[in-house]
C-alpha cells in the first residue's frame, strides 16, 4: 500500500479524506497508480488525466512512467493558487 | 531543534504575519552594495470574479512549498543582476486587507531589482504548491475548484 497525499479542492472528490491509501504492485509506475485511482474515484482519474492535477513524488513533481515504492511520498496537486 | 540560518529567514512559509519594515532591513542589511530596493506586496481583497469575499485561507505543502520558494530565491540570484531576494508567503486563515506574500530584492540599480521582483511574484505562483480557499456569501470557494 501507498499514501497518497491530496491538497486543496481534490479532498472535496474523495469525501473530505486528505490522504487515501492506495494498492501498489511491484514495479508500478505513476500509469499505474492513476488507473486505479480512476477505478476508485472516477472524477479524481479525469483531473488526473487531462493533467489538470499533477502528480508529485517526493515533493517534485513526478511523469506518467515515474517509477513508484512504497516509501515514496505522493501527493495529488490541484493547480496552483498561492499570491495575492 | 535545527538552527535557522539566514538563507532560511529569507525564504519562509508562515501562519503569523510578518513586519514589512523587519524583511525590509532584513534584505537591506545583507550588504552594503545595495542601492535599489524592489518590493511586492499581495494583500487579501474583498472580491473576487465578481463576487464577494469575506476572507480566505492559504493550504500549502509542507516542505514542498519551502523548497519552490528557496528555488525562486536561488534562480532569481543566479539570473538576474540581484543582490538578494527574500520571498515568503502566509498559510491559515487570512482576513481581508490582511497580508498574504512579499518578494523584496535587493540590487545595485532599481531595473535590476523590479524585473527580478516581478518574475519571482510570477514563478511563485506557477511552481509554488500552494491553494487559496475563498469564503463568500455563496459559499466556500477553492479558487480553481474547476481545474
Amino acid at each position: 500500500m501507498v499514501q497518497v497525499r491530496l491538497f486543496g479542492m481534490l479532498k472535496t472528490l474523495v469525501a473530505g479524506s486528505n490522504i487515501l491509501e492506495m494498492p501498489l504492485a511491484d514495479g508500478a509506475q505513476v500509469k499505474d497508480l492513476v488507473d486505479s485511482l480512476q477505478a476508485q474515484y472516477p472524477d479524481l482519474g479525469e483531473l488526473l488525466r487531462q493533467k489538470k492535477v499533477v502528480v508529485s513524488v517526493n515533493q517534485e513533481i513526478a511523469h506518467w512512467e515515474t517509477a513508484l515504492v512504497e516509501s515514496d511520498e505522493i501527493a495529488l496537486l490541484p493547480p496552483f493558487a498561492g499570491g495575492a | 531543534m535545527a538552527v535557522e540560518t539566514e538563507a532560511d529567514m529569507l525564504v519562509r512559509v508562515q501562519l503569523e504575519n510578518f513586519s514589512i519594515d523587519q524583511e525590509l532591513e532584513r534584505v537591506r542589511a545583507r550588504s552594503t552594495k545595495i542601492g535599489g530596493i524592489a518590493m511586492f506586496l499581495g494583500t487579501a481583497r474583498d472580491h473576487s470574479k465578481g463576487h464577494d469575499v469575506s476572507s480566505m485561507a492559504f493550504e500549502h505543502y509542507e516542505g514542498m512549498a519551502q523548497k519552490k520558494l528557496k528555488e525562486i530565491r536561488e534562480r532569481a540570484l543566479q539570473d538576474f543582476d540581484i543582490i538578494e531576494a527574500l520571498v515568503l508567503h502566509r498559510y491559515g486563515p487570512i482576513e481581508i486587507g490582511e497580508n498574504i506574500v512579499l518578494i523584496i530584492v535587493g540590487a545595485e540599480h532599481r531595473a535590476d531589482a523590479f524585473k527580478a521582483c516581478q518574475w519571482c511574484i510570477d514563478e511563485l505562483k506557477k511552481i509554488t504548491p500552494i491553494w487559496k480557499m475563498e469564503y463568500t456569501p455563496q459559499g466556500d470557494v477553492w479558487v480553481e475548484e474547476h481545474p
